[in-house]
């Protein structure tokens, strides 16, 4: 089996997933990958949905996206260990040694705040790349249209403002 | 304390087995899906995400839009002969507006999002682990602060779609819109910033 997929191929079977999805044959729903996050962290911490309102508010969504990703952690460690053989242990991605720094406590210091960063800002917005942008975007819905062109332009800004330019360094 | 965490862990299964949206092994298998098309594409990694905000690898948007085009044609034709249906969000303008700008802000630095996040971490990647434990902290501040949040998040313009804006030629608005994206996919430049760690190719159409 190939070992990578172009963006083509990929595209299109992501766009079969999304139909299947949602057709009433599938789960009759959109896919969405950010509600499971403050679900987790209501599991862990015990949070008890009657009293915290947001907690009974997401209970179900929570549950289906939480099913949904952990199928989604068993398909992408399945993928990693026998068709792409990228399985690996590793702490500092390539581009981020090129662009950023050699530095694991820098990398794992960020990670930190822009992954809190991300779940509020995904649950502030209502949705994340798939909610908004994969099934919010296939709807043509505004609000998806809205968080989509916003995160683009704030995803490139950053990417500019956040990281050396290229060639500038090489320790 | 680790006992009512497996009893609510347990009850994650029995809501979604009596919801009805698709079999307990359905949404496995849906996610399952989800996680192999991720990976295999290997847009899951910090090159292809952070490449794009760094501008050095094209392959998520001409992904993103390939998919979004091609989906949004024939979801509006399942949802016309009923086989499908509409499951706007609401346009909440200060919560998309804020919410989006973090949202781009920690995405352009994290180099995953929330749902390539969980197969990164099959994969190996111990620097999404710990983001991910950032994550869940950052949903126990909003479930935290939500009474407090929750009034900045408005106005709500409702659930708002583009076509509704063109009565009486929502097909061709639908049509415009999904060719027009297939269209973005194709056109912007095919770069590709190939991982030497990963002996990573380059993969024609």
């Amino acid at each position: 089996m190939a070992r990578k997929i172009s963006w083509f191929t990929g595209g299109l079977m992501m766009g079969v997933l999304i139909l299947f999805t949602f057709s009433i044959w599938g789960a009759d729903r959109p896919i969405g990958a950010s509600t499971y996050v403050p679900y987790f962290a209501g599991l862990i911490f015990g949070l008890d949905p009657e009293q915290y309102a947001y907690m009974k508010q997401i209970e179900k969504a929570g549950a289906w996206e939480g099913v949904m990703l952990l199928g989604a952690f068993f398909g992408g460690l399945f993928m990693s260990v026998f068709v792409t053989k990228t399985f690996r242990f590793s702490v500092l991605p390539t581009l981020w040694k090129e662009r950023k720094n050699r530095s694991v406590a820098s990398r794992l210091f960020w990670s930190f705040v822009s992954g809190f960063l991300m779940i509020v800002g995904a649950r502030l917005a209502g949705g994340c790349t798939s909610g908004h942008f994969l099934s919010g975007a296939s709807q043509i819905a505004v609000s998806g249209l809205i968080f989509g062109g916003i995160v683009m332009v704030t995803l490139v800004v950053t990417g500019r403002l956040f990281y050396n330019r290229k060639g500038a360094q090489d320790v | 304390m680790f006992d009512a965490m497996l009893q609510r862990f347990v009850h994650m299964f029995e809501i979604v087995a009596a919801e009805g949206h698709g079999s307990l092994w359905m949404v496995l298998f849906i996610g399952f899906v989800f996680g192999a098309i991720i990976q295999w594409s290997r847009v899951d990694k910090f090159e292809k995400i952070a490449g794009f905000a760094m501008l050095e690898d094209m392959t998520v948007p001409k992904m993103l839009f390939f998919a979004i085009g091609f989906a949004s044609i024939f979801l509006y034709f399942l949802i016309e002969i009923g086989m499908a249906h509409y499951h706007v969000k609401p346009v909440m303008l200060g919560g998309l507006v804020i919410g989006a700008v973090l949202f781009g802000i920690a995405m352009a630095i994290f180099g995953k999002c929330p749902g390539t996040g969980p197969i990164s971490v099959a994969e190996g990647r111990i620097d999404v682990l710990v983001g991910a434990i950032g994550g869940i902290f950052g949903g126990l501040f909003f479930t935290w602060a939500y009474p407090w949040l929750e009034p900045i998040m408005g106005p709500d313009y409702g659930e708002l779609t583009l076509p509704q804006f063109f009565e009486g030629q929502e097909h061709l608005v639908v049509l415009v819109y999904g060719l027009a994206l297939i269209a973005v996919a194709f056109a912007l430049p095919n770069i590709e910033y190939l991982d030497p760690e990963d002996h990573e190719e380059k993969v024609e159409i």
